[in-house]
């Protein structure tokens, strides 16, 4: 990559938005030039205070939409939706006034009352006393997020709130539980790194749990680093004939030519002769002689295919 | 979704509410809510304009859910609703008139920055200067951006989406949304580059 290229590209290196070869390129350019790494440190200097702009939703404006969107969609704009809970309990065809609504909720409130009323007598919640949210740890909020908070009659509050609790996990890759996590951490759309790392982990254990997961991220995954990773792992799998239909899939469809490059590596081993293919794959290679815009490498790998299956190919 | 529940659950939530399930359909918008409002406001600078466009939006996606095929992602089809409605709005404002010094209240028209906040007596005049020189200079640049640059930048810069689900939620392709992106980003670095 010229300076030029790079200068061009530091936006979108810094969102991550290059694919792996021009990454590679960029990163290997910067690294012998001083110029190039100053422009990068401005550009993302304007990254950060263009960041510092942005507004941040406050709970009461969140709060004030959720009401509205909720009183619209009760109020007829919607006719179709049942509008509570309450109403699962009412039975079909039972068609019922809106008093006898109000003195069923007014019964239940009473129900509740007595209920809750009773709770905290044995001693459970001490009413009043302003030690309730003390006593059930609820004042720390370091790990908690106030998902709504609305008025609810008269000097009253109804607050949700959802609480992190951080948690360590140390074991085998063999205990079942362990490995659930690391599954799931695989599928974590927040952080691609946790996702790289999981799929390192994970790429020298057996089992169809791990060959569908790494199936599920080679196919889906939205980061390209992510998805050839998992390619990697799968070549251990490359026998199976669910992974080799994954893997075709990927040559077929993945928009990223690195990654069509690692899935023509594993359904043809370079160091190998060819396999047996089913008529889709071959139909791929084909097409991908014809395009243009393919890769060097894929074209050249699909060419040598074909060639060693006798089958004819246009010349490019 | 983001992070509270895996792509299996969002489809369990999705079928769920198109069979009127009011409180999957609740749960739904509160996966997507406060990136929606965030984008709102971001991109109109008006609370009233961004509760607008959350009511709108979360009322079109609830009366056309129905209709929602899965031949996209659910995130991509909410933010296509959202970017529209955010592209309409930000044209009508291209359109309309500056807007007026004066505002008017219940107790009569007054002057609208009356209304600006008091600066924090605090605070180092000569840094708070210089930031908000800098806040000022961002926001021309921004106001300055074409409709769908602004909102690319936006989704890109702000709502960290990838290139490929913007073009896919603007109804163009991830090549385009580059360019628009790329063009975006060449006029803050010339506004910028250099302030900073």
């Amino acid at each position: 990559m010229t300076c030029q290229e790079v200068q061009l590209n530091l936006s979108l290196y810094l969102y991550g938005e290059l694919d792996f070869a021009q990454e590679e390129a960029f990163e290997r350019h910067l690294e012998g030039c001083a110029l190039c790494e100053r422009a990068l440190n401005r550009e993302k200097e304007w990254h950060a205070a263009a960041y510092a702009e942005r507004q941040d939703v406050s709970f009461e404006l969140l709060s004030e939409c959720r009401r509205s969107l909720r009183t619209a969609l009760r109020s007829g704009r919607s006719p179709e939706l049942r509008t509570s809970w309450w109403a699962r309990f009412i039975p079909t065809g039972f068609s019922a006034t809106r008093w006898s609504v109000q003195i069923a909720a007014a019964s239940f409130l009473v129900f509740a009352g007595f209920t809750a009323a009773r709770w905290m007598d044995n001693g459970r919640l001490a009413p009043g006393s302003g030690s309730g949210f003390a006593r059930m740890g609820l004042l720390d909020m370091s790990n908690a997020h106030v998902r709504e908070i609305e008025p609810a009659g008269q000097n009253g509050v109804r607050i949700i709130i959802d609480r992190v609790q951080q948690q360590e996990v140390t074991g085998n890759l063999d205990d079942d539980t362990v490995r659930q996590w690391v599954l799931a951490a695989m599928q974590d759309p927040s952080d691609p790194g946790i996702r790289v790392n999981s799929v390192e982990i994970l790429q020298h254990q057996s089992g169809p749990d791990v060959r569908d997961a790494l199936i599920n991220t080679a196919k889906t995954d939205s980061n390209a680093a992510v998805r050839i990773k998992a390619l990697e792992g799968l070549r251990q799998f490359a026998a199976d004939a669910a992974t080799r239909r994954a893997v075709e899939f990927v040559l077929k469809h993945d928009n990223n030519a690195d990654v069509r490059a690692e899935a023509i590596d594993i359904l043809v081993p370079a160091d190998r002769p060819a396999p047996a293919m089913t008529p889709d794959v071959l139909t791929t290679l084909q097409d991908i002689l014809n395009s243009e815009q393919e890769n060097d490498y894929v074209r050249a790998r699909s060419l040598q295919v074909l060639r060693a299956m006798n089958i004819s190919g246009p010349v490019y | 979704m983001h992070g509270s529940a895996d792509r299996s659950n969002e489809t369990a939530l999705i079928r769920a509410a198109q069979g009127g399930d009011a409180e999957a359909f609740e749960q739904l918008v509160r996966s997507y809510d406060q990136s929606v409002l965030r984008m709102a406001l971001n991109l109109l600078h008006s609370p009233e304009d961004a509760r607008d466009i959350y009511q709108e939006a979360f009322l079109r996606v609830y009366k056309k859910l129905p209709q929602f095929r899965f031949d996209c992602a659910f995130s991509t089809w909410l933010y296509r609703i959202v970017a529209n409605l955010c592209l309409d709005q930000i044209r009508k404002r291209k359109v309309r008139k500056e807007e007026a010094a004066a505002v008017t209240t219940p107790s009569g028209e007054m002057d609208r920055f009356q209304f600006l906040p008091e600066q924090r007596a605090d605070v180092d005049p000569q840094r708070q200067l210089m930031s908000s020189e800098v806040s000022e200079r961002i926001n021309a640049v921004l106001d300055k951006l074409t409709p769908r640059e602004r909102l690319v930048f936006e989704m890109r810069h702000y709502q960290g989406m990838r290139l490929r689900a913007i073009g896919e939620s603007l109804g163009v392709t991830e090549e385009a949304a580059k360019n628009c992106l790329f063009r975006a980003t060449q006029k803050m670095r010339a506004a910028l580059g250099d302030f900073l």
